[in-house]
């Protein structure tokens, strides 16, 4: 760390062309990232006629919380079921996370630890389903689901969006447990641990970034979920957020104020989650993944 | 998770130097091998158990389908083997020549864009300063929140009516009136492709920043007593250690493009006049707008196949990060 200060340190005082392009380029790019986030805020506490208003404010003339009052109000028809949306996704994305891990993390554990045949080829084959495309799957599951009749199920997207966080979750986790040395396993064994002992005493506690990293990453991925929820779902009371979010928008044409509030409320979870965690998430992306 | 309490000595993880036995013996132990390691299977079973459910059985079925002529009302037993008509009917199509190219468009750029602008933010996050890490946080919340909310955000910047771009844009004297920006066939793709690298640069970002930090400070320090300016070691230094990152994060942004869905569908759900419609759009839209299930599967298999070979080089990139690990 010492090392990054001092090089640091120098190159501020010459102060060069690069490093003051490269502030340059971070002011921009912080407005161009920030800008719609902000719009989208401002927007939410407009007015319906507020927001239909050329040019158009940054400032809302009479600002309102109603939006909000409105979506989050489980009396109001529309806040019972945007809250009912809301419970629907929590549910789905704390499931997937929870079977996530409980999967994922023995199989990390074997793809790391043993030497049984067929291993990298099993490996890799988890991790080639990135390379398919979604709708390659989105026909036949729902000829599936249909046919076990679990469609407007939950069950039909928690085993659906299982698969998409494994893959990922299983690769990051085993190069954790690559960089745990077997011989701290190994001495909790000679002192008398069991394997499984060994195992929650020694390589969890160690491993826990990543567990924390994997699991953060399922939550979102099912949280955001679209497709497969615009498919398998066509029960209103069964939505989840996203397709929830698109059939509000499609009954209150023009609802600007109410969709952003919406979109607003809905990102919260994920982005208060994923920023109080991401140090886990980029130590996990820095360790698991990508080691020289 | 009892499998985890049986302890069999044999699947005792093996010494350093065992790694990377010879093949040839490999495989003549391999039936005893198997027998030897069964309870490792354990370990896996419920991952690959999910895996093939999910992927292996839709994968066949898919490329069955993709043979057959589907009925609309989905009875699938009233189907007809078509044999080759499927493929032939969509590459000769112009619809598919269309969406093909707007596919490419929007995957060149947004790869293009999104690697690039994360590049330059990693290269700028990793300097230290107050505030570095609200500053990373922030920039990944367009990477964190949905493609739903994303879609809906970009819908009502472009408004042609009531818009902030369109106000923009006439403040600084670029328009001097208010212009139709996902309603115009020349406009529509460019602007969905600029809210998608809004979207996507993020991920970029933390992807080659971790790999900043494999990055030794001697070497930059080395480099700078032996007089090389800051372009120099970026080139010579800083890119070739992240060359392996850099190929992953291609790839998996390639991968995501090609198999995009919701930011179109939200948007513009392909139009105005198919200018957006792109490879996922298209199917979606064939198997579940015109229930043409077996069209639709033909076309999912001819992507799988354009998908495979990347996949390819996906596997082979990240197999070299193996092999060098293990050499190191």
């Amino acid at each position: 760390m010492s090392s990054n200060y001092e090089r640091t340190a120098g190159s501020r005082k010459r102060l060069d062309a690069w490093g003051i392009a490269g502030w340059v380029f971070l002011l921009l790019l912080l407005v161009f990232t920030v800008v719609p986030l902000a719009w989208m805020l401002s927007t939410a506490l407009k007015t319906q006629l507020g927001a239909l208003q050329f040019p158009p404010r940054w400032i809302p003339t009479n600002p309102t919380t109603e939006n909000f009052r409105m979506l989050l109000d489980p009396n109001d028809d529309i806040g019972r079921r945007f809250l009912r949306y809301m419970l629907n996704s929590l549910w789905v994305s704390t499931a997937t996370t929870v079977v996530g891990v409980l999967v994922a993390v023995p199989a990390a554990y074997a793809f790391s630890r043993f030497r049984f045949p067929g291993r990298n080829s099993l490996f890799y084959g988890v991790l080639l389903r990135n390379m398919f495309p979604a709708v390659i799957f989105l026909i036949p599951l729902f000829i599936l689901m249909r046919n076990l009749r679990l469609v407007n199920s939950y069950g039909s997207l928690i085993i659906t969006y299982l698969t998409f966080g494994l893959p990922l979750s299983i690769w990051l986790l085993k190069g954790f447990y690559d960089n745990i040395p077997v011989q701290l396993e190994q001495a909790a064994r000679i002192d008398g641990a069991s394997r499984f002992q060994a195992f929650i005493r020694i390589v969890m506690p160690l491993s826990a970034p990543g567990i924390v990293a994997t699991a953060i990453y399922s939550f979102i991925l099912a949280w955001n979920e679209y497709v497969y929820a615009l498919t398998f779902i066509t029960d209103d009371r069964k939505l989840t957020v996203p397709v929830g979010l698109q059939r509000f928008f499609s009954e209150y044409v023009a609802n600007w104020p109410g969709l952003m509030a919406a979109a607003f409320l809905m990102s919260i979870p994920v982005v208060v989650m994923f920023l109080v965690l991401q140090k886990y998430f980029v130590r996990a992306l820095t360790e698991g993944a990508i080691k020289q | 998770m009892s499998a985890i309490t049986g302890s069999q000595p044999t699947t005792e993880p093996p010494a350093p130097e065992e790694r990377g036995p010879g093949l040839a013996g490999r495989i003549a132990a391999l039936p005893g091998d198997i027998a030897r390691h069964w309870s490792d299977y354990l370990y896996i079973l419920p991952a690959l158990g999910i895996m093939l459910v999910v992927i292996a059985y839709p994968i066949f079925y898919t490329v069955r389908l993709s043979f057959y002529s589907t009925p609309a009302n989905l009875a699938m037993d009233d189907k007809i083997w078509i044999g080759l008509d499927n493929y032939r009917r969509i590459l000769t199509s112009d619809s598919f020549r269309s969406v093909t190219r707007n596919t490419l468009e929007w995957t060149v750029f947004s790869t293009f864009f999104a690697y690039v602008i994360g590049l330059g933010a990693a290269l700028v996050i990793q300097r230290e300063f107050p505030g570095r890490s609200i500053v990373r946080g922030v920039l990944l919340i367009p990477w964190v929140i949905s493609y739903v909310s994303a879609a809906y955000i970009w819908k009502w910047l472009y408004h042609s009516d009531y818009g902030l771009i369109n106000d923009t844009l006439i403040r600084l004297n670029i328009v001097d009136q208010n212009i139709n920006i996902l309603d115009n066939i020349h406009r529509a793709l460019p602007a969905l492709i600029i809210a998608n690298i809004w979207k996507e640069f993020p991920f970029a970002m933390i992807m080659l920043l971790a790999g900043l930090q494999g990055v030794p400070d001697q070497l930059h320090r080395a480099a700078k007593v032996d007089g090389a300016g800051t372009w120099a070691r970026f080139w010579h230094i800083t890119m070739p250690q992240l060359k392996s990152v850099s190929v992953v994060t291609i790839l998996l942004l390639m991968l995501t493009n090609l198999n995009s869905f919701t930011l179109v569908w939200v948007m513009t759900g392909g139009g105005p006049a198919g200018s957006t419609d792109i490879w996922i759009t298209q199917i979606y839209q064939l198997a579940f707008g015109r229930t043409r299930f077996g069209v639709a599967s033909a076309y999912s298999v001819i992507l799988f196949l354009i998908m495979m070979a990347l996949g390819y080089f996906y596997v082979k990139a990240l197999t070299r990060g193996d092999a060098e690990r293990e050499g190191a």
